[in-house]
């Protein structure tokens, strides 16, 4: 329900954007500006949405002191970083070295640069739907950070930390997700969760079909999984097993803001929890750490799981010294 | 009446608009559990507040608008099928942002002319070449249009596109000096207030 509002706000204050660059067209004719009357006239969402769109408009004309003077109009002035040509390598070992340097300079300057690519981030607790120019969809958990790419006909999203969702949307473009040492070949309205382990990938088809190839080249990992598949890839290698819709459903309570649990230990748990808060939980008793748990938490509210945890169990928890909250065994 | 309209116009430019990314990041707290967008709330706010009639007997203009965020979360809050108690005990706990006024030393220009700079070079390439010609040399659509070979169709699409990347960018970047930590003034506020 509230997920459809994001879309309706953005149409908003897309229309309101086109009328403020029409307005500002020296072309600009009288029958539009009464449109534009008209259409501002219809809600105060209207109205406000347009001041917003004008202001910034505004503010952007301070980038007319930019402008170098008596030159020609540059429409790259603005372009990010330049990249270094190479030219001819000279022979001698120190300006091979400075050549390298300079590809090294080029590479950074190239995955930090955002002219094709566009990085998007979670902090620690929040979350965050992204709809790409091809109407797919990433939906960021907490402390993630995806990288979007497409270029030479591909749809490339890299993801650098924590889990997202993936919907690609149908498309000529193939849709690849990079994690890890994972290469993931979605189809079209395939659904896909990834999450980054300490060493791997974790991978959760949802619906429709995915192909994975590991970027070593062992071909022979290649595999297709279909829906209601998981795989992992680590440095262990690649294992896949079926899984049931409840326990995807489960895997992704995080979406409403929410940890499942159907077993998992203490350990487990608490590592969860310290996912989505600052406010750490601590297990400082190793003889709790498998205790076994099942339930439906809220991800922002570890205390509310440590009081169900020192009731069901003789657990005791303290604060520790850096604001943590200690779990130990009751005596 | 139509300068009546310009005034409150002029008044919500001058003094709501400008608190965009502290009701941002205020609207944040009310939606950890991620059933509302706080995009949402800031932009019906926003909506809200320029509704407002009576802005002229308004003091604290931060104060208002907070309070009006904080009715759209709420709204949000009571729109909602199944409520969890612990939705409801969050919104106790949430202090209203720091209201105090006069706040608003406007940051050191070349900083701000670099952020837009910035915000320009982050978009797409050609985007970025027609709203470069546009705001940096101000060329008109048509201008542009015919210099790139673009439709001015394609042209408005593409200033549109950058308007928006930009007025997002810019809406998060607070143009006043930024509080060395957000959460310790807000609990501060508070703190007074309660001994108040």
């Amino acid at each position: 329900m509230e997920r459809d509002t994001g879309s309706r706000r953005e149409a908003v204050r897309q229309a309101a954007a086109l009328w403020v660059v029409r307005l500002d067209d020296p072309s600009c004719s009288e029958a539009d500006r009464a449109a534009f009357e008209a259409w501002r006239g219809e809600s105060f969402e209207h109205e406000a949405a347009y001041e917003r769109e004008a202001v910034a408009w505004a503010r952007l004309d301070r980038a007319r002191a930019l402008r170098p003077g008596l030159q020609r109009p540059d429409a790259d002035l603005l372009a990010p970083a330049p990249k270094p040509r190479l030219t001819a390598l000279a022979r001698s070992p120190w300006a091979r070295g400075l050549a390298a340097s300079a590809a090294m300079a080029l590479i950074v300057a190239g995955s930090l640069s955002f002219g094709t690519s566009t990085a998007y981030a979670t902090a620690i607790g929040e979350r965050r739907v992204v709809v790409l120019d091809d109407n797919s969809r990433i939906e960021l958990n907490t402390n993630s950070k995806v990288v979007v790419r497409f270029k030479r006909g591909v749809r490339e999203v890299k993801l650098i930390k924590g889990e997202a969702l993936f919907d690609a949307a149908p498309d000529a473009r193939p849709f690849v997700v990079k994690a890890a040492n994972a290469v993931i070949a979605a189809d079209g309205s395939a659904q896909l969760a990834v999450r980054l382990g300490s060493d791997g990938a974790a991978v959760t088809v949802r619906k429709g079909a995915v192909d994975v190839d590991p970027v070593r080249a062992e071909a022979k990992d290649d595999m297709r999984l279909t829906a209601g598949v998981a795989a992992i890839y680590d440095s262990r290698g690649t294992r896949s097993r079926a899984v049931s819709e409840a326990e995807i459903d489960r895997s992704l309570a995080w979406r409403q803001g929410a940890i499942a649990l159907n077993g998992q230990s203490l350990a487990q748990a608490a590592a969860e929890f310290n996912r989505y808060n600052h406010r750490q939980i601590r297990i400082a008793d190793p003889s709790i750490a498998s205790l076994r748990l099942a339930g439906y938490f809220q991800t922002t509210e570890p205390t509310s799981f440590v009081s169900a945890v020192t009731s069901a169990f003789p657990v005791r928890a303290s604060q520790g010294e850096d604001g943590a909250i200690r779990l130990s065994r009751r005596s | 009446m139509a300068q009546d309209d310009e005034d409150r116009r002029a008044w919500f430019r001058r003094e709501i608009l400008p608190l965009e990314p502290e009701l941002l990041a205020y609207a944040r707290r009310f939606c950890r559990d991620g059933q509302t967008d706080p995009e949402d709330l800031v932009h019906d706010a926003f909506a809200r507040a320029i509704a407002c009639k009576t802005w002229r007997e308004i003091g604290n203009p931060a104060a208002f608008a907070t309070r009006v965020l904080r009715n759209c979360a709420l709204d949000a809050l009571r729109r909602r099928k199944v409520l969890t108690i612990t939705a409801v005990a969050d919104f106790d706990r949430i202090e209203p942002i720091d209201e105090a006024p006069g706040a608003q030393a406007i940051m050191e220009s070349r900083e701000a002319l670099q952020a837009l700079a910035d915000a320009i070079a982050e978009l797409p390439t050609q985007c970025r070449r027609v709203f470069t010609l546009r705001k940096v040399y101000n060329l008109s659509p048509d201008e542009i249009a015919g210099r790139m070979g673009l439709s001015v169709s394609t042209v408005e699409k593409h200033l549109v596109k950058g308007l928006r990347y930009c007025s997002d960018k810019l809406g998060r970047r607070s143009e006043r000096k930024s509080k060395v930590d957000e959460r310790r003034s807000w609990s501060g506020t508070r703190d007074q207030d309660a001994k108040r």
